[in-house]
């Protein structure tokens, strides 16, 4: 139990563009990819994935079946298996050591909706048997696994929004049991119009149409999409085949409030819980941490439980430690949310720098967000992924030295 | 690592629920499946389906208002909460943060989805309420069992399909083995949907009378219902507070196909590999195995294709493995199937009895194996295979023994 699980690549895909790459520059440059949706029209704000199009990764085989999460989630295994080396060929077998663990909130949601109106429109004789495979929850990671013959294991984590944490997590325990060489780990949202609806019914959308993460004057989500795949491998592993790590992930916690599925407990015991005991895993004190990736996205009641929660583990210190709160340039990913803190963070340790929190005006007292990117010194990020469910997760990401 | 042992099962099947009434039936060979009630079937060309009949959540859901739960929560914390009165578990002296929730599901809360489309087909969109979202997501099911009893250490939904029941088990088996927590409630639940229903009788795939497994005259799967949890616990735990135990998870393992997400691998190349897998995290071997509790849907592809697995890693003492279908009994409960039939595995090892494969009547040249058919058997068996396969080509087997 004691291996190192270390990140040794990536796949991303966002509303501020595809590739590490672009997400890397967009993120420093502090660009945001909130704006007009084109799925929904009107005056629909989102952060979405305009203009997507897989070929450019995928090409045009076999892409008709994928529903957009699939494609989102297969554009970013593609990304992260050439980028790692891992990437196989056409011709052989699939690998047995080699899998997907994938965090959603709603998977193929829309999938599932649409071949049900198909059902109620046509009736049940006429829906097509082809769109079926695409009404499982998982069916994102069971398309993404043939796409790329990933034979070991294949699973989705469904944890609201900590299941991208949720899904790290769980691959770095199969890797430390030896049970796959390497795992593409993160998570996969699309945006749907059952999903928007939803937030927008329930009073949790933005009416300014702008996330302000800790802003006293913030009034909502902006949702978003996308997916982010780490690749994950064992210390020996990655040295064994001359792969540099990123950086280790060298903490977990989790905690329920056990409260409510549809409201934050703004008590923030589990939330509090979740960072110690992600500390304590790490076997390190709230001082060894240099900078904080927070869940925070504008949610009244969200932000408010995340700034207890980090008042009760830091103290007077939080307001030394440099936060960056992804959401505002991201939206509410969801079940990516957490894995693409968990990107952004191994990019910070690397650069010694945060990206900037785009559109930050006042804060709540103590907590250093910034419009611009914040230099720091030291080797520990904190990951927040927090959900209205009582779903709490944190990470600790350790910068990798040789 | 620590050992961990099963010490409470909590059953709502569509043969009755409840630990004793379901093994009951279970060994009487009884059939849950009817002609289906949740929804009008007349523009299906099959009609039945495996449902839970007269399940009341209001004795089990007590923390929350019951409307506030989707069908599959609800027999989910029903299941839960029968789960912990049979384990004897006084939860009130423990630390919360060390109890934890891992459940399955194939489609989570689908009901919501349904009355999304009947609503928006009735009224339109904007007429849909807000009060349905928050109930849909599949996660919404560990987190009301989490909420009901209060538990505050890991809470999540592993929806791997019709596999999802062995993969819960045994997430929450690694977790109280790395001394992440020492109890764990895991297991599988799902409702009965149209959407489901609708698409395996767009494959062709459902029976249209019975379900048969590796009958050679099986005609298809017969879509269910259903919710279990069992009790997990640390093994030096449950000894010290002298638990009833019922057995010990030993390991499981699990594999992809990456072939094609519906159809299963011809030679069911992951099949093996999964069974191979949970057999040498257990360490055991196939010598060890005294009892198989197969996926066997009744599909004509399933069984060949299972038995094919099955011959082809257990070789020549495959046909003196008695492995049989409970699916024949209680249909197929989706998410919640493989987390039943590990219950079913369970008092297999408590009770020395294996449950029969029903509706066995005319042999199979392709299915060469033992399938217990239509009676019970006493055997004492002391290590069993519980397989799961799934949409996605997700296999996942899951091995249990008598606590020794």
């Amino acid at each position: 139990m004691s291996a190192r699980i270390v990140i040794t690549g990536a796949g991303a895909i966002s509303s501020i563009g595809a590739g590490v790459e672009e997400f890397e520059r967009a993120l420093y440059a502090g660009e945001s990819g909130v704006g007009p949706s084109q799925l929904f029209g009107d005056s629909s704000v989102t952060a979405e994935v305009r203009n997507f199009s897989p070929q450019p990764w995928l090409g045009n085989k076999g892409i008709r079946v994928l529903d957009r999460v699939a494609r989102l989630l297969s554009v970013a295994a593609h990304m992260a298996l050439c980028g790692s080396g891992l990437a196989r060929s056409e011709a052989g077998g699939s690998d047995p050591e080699l899998g997907l663990v994938c965090g959603t909130m709603l998977g193929s949601l829309h999938s599932i909706t649409s071949f049900d109106w198909s059902g109620l429109e046509d009736g049940p004789n006429y829906v097509n048997p082809m769109d079926f495979p695409n009404t499982v929850i998982n069916s994102a990671a069971g398309q993404a696994a043939i796409k790329f013959k990933l034979g070991g294991v294949n699973s989705t984590i469904c944890g609201g929004g900590a299941a991208g944490l949720y899904a790290l997590h769980y691959a770095a325990e199969f890797l430390r049991l030896g049970r796959a060489r390497a795992l593409l780990a993160g998570g996969a949202e699309e945006l749907s119009e059952e999903s928007y609806l939803g937030f927008r019914k329930t009073g949790n959308t933005s009416p300014s149409g702008c996330p302000r993460p800790f802003d006293p004057e913030r009034d909502g989500v902006v949702l978003g999409e996308g997916a982010v795949l780490l690749t994950l491998e064992s210390e020996e592993t990655a040295r064994a085949r001359g792969a540099k790590p990123w950086a280790e992930i060298s903490g977990f916690g989790c905690a329920q409030d056990a409260h409510s599925t549809r409201a934050f407990d703004v008590r923030g015991e589990g939330a509090t819980s979740a960072i110690e005991l992600a500390l304590e895993s790490a076997g390190i004190g709230p001082a060894e941490v240099s900078c904080i990736i927070a869940a925070a996205s504008g949610s009244r009641a969200g932000d408010e439980m995340e700034a207890r929660a980090l008042q009760n583990v830091f103290g007077a210190r939080l307001g030394e430690i440099p936060v960056c709160a992804p959401k505002a340039a991201l939206g509410e990913s969801l079940g990516a949310a957490g894995a693409f803190g968990a990107l952004l963070g191994t990019m910070a340790l690397t650069k010694q720098c945060l990206p900037p929190t785009p559109g930050v005006r006042a804060v709540a007292p103590g907590i250093r967000l910034a419009s611009q990117p914040q230099s720091f010194q030291g080797d520990v990020a904190l990951v927040n992924a927090f959900s209205c469910d009582g779903n709490n997760a944190a990470m600790i990401l350790r910068r990798w030295t040789d | 690592m620590r050992r961990v042992v099963i010490t409470g099962l909590g059953l709502i099947t569509p043969v009755g629920s409840g630990r004793q009434t379901v093994w009951q039936a279970l060994l009487e060979g009884r059939s849950g499946i009817g002609p289906v009630t949740s929804f009008d079937t007349s523009e299906f060309p099959v009609h039945i389906g495996a449902e839970v009949k007269d399940f009341a959540p209001e004795p089990y859901v007590r923390r929350q208002p019951v409307e506030n739960l989707g069908r599959a929560s609800q027999m989910a914390v029903a299941a839960a909460r029968m789960a912990l009165d049979d384990a004897g578990l006084d939860l009130v002296s423990r630390d919360r943060r060390r109890s934890g929730v891992s459940m399955g599901t194939t489609s989570g809360e689908p009901w919501f989805v349904e009355r999304y489309n009947d609503i928006r087909k009735a009224e339109g969109l904007e007429a849909i309420p807000g009060e349905i979202f928050p109930k849909y997501p599949s996660h919404v099911i560990p987190t009301n069992i989490a909420i009901e009893f209060d538990l505050r250490g890991p809470c999540l939904m592993i929806p791997t399909a019709c596999a999802a029941g062995n993969y819960a088990i045994g997430y929450g088996f690694d977790l109280i083995r790395a001394g992440r927590t020492d109890v764990m409630l895991a297991g599988g639940a799902d409702a009965f949907s149209r959407i489901t229903y609708m698409g395996f009788a767009r494959l062709g795939a459902i029976a249209k009378e019975r379900c048969q497994p590796f009958d050679k005259n099986r005609k298809g799967m017969v879509p269910g219902e259903g919710a279990a949890v069992l009790v997990l616990e640390a093994a030096e735990q449950a000894a010290a507070r002298g638990a009833k135990i019922y057995a010990e998870v030993l390991g499981y393992g699990i594999s992809c196909d990456a072939h094609h997400m519906t159809a299963a691998h011809p030679e069911g190349e992951g099949a093996v590999r999964a069974m191979a897998t949970a057999l040498r995290e257990s360490k055991r071997g196939t010598q060890d195995v005294d009892y198989i509790s197969a996926h066997g849907t009744g599909t004509p592809t399933n069984d060949r294709v299972e038995s094919i697995a099955v011959r082809a890693l257990f070789g020549e003492r495959a046909p003196r493995v008695p492995l049989s279908s409970i699916k024949s009994m209680i249909g197929h409960t989706m998410g919640a199937a493989s987390a039943i039939e590990a219950a079913a595995c369970a008092l297999a090892l408590d009770t020395g009895m294996i449950p029969p494969t029903i509706n066995f009547e005319e042999p199979d040249p392709e299915c060469d194996l033992d399938y217990v058919p239509n009676e019970a058997r006493r055997t004492n068996p002391r290590v069993v295979l519980n397989n799961a396969y799934a949409f996605g080509g997700n296999n996942a087997s899951l091995c249990l023994a008598r606590f020794e």
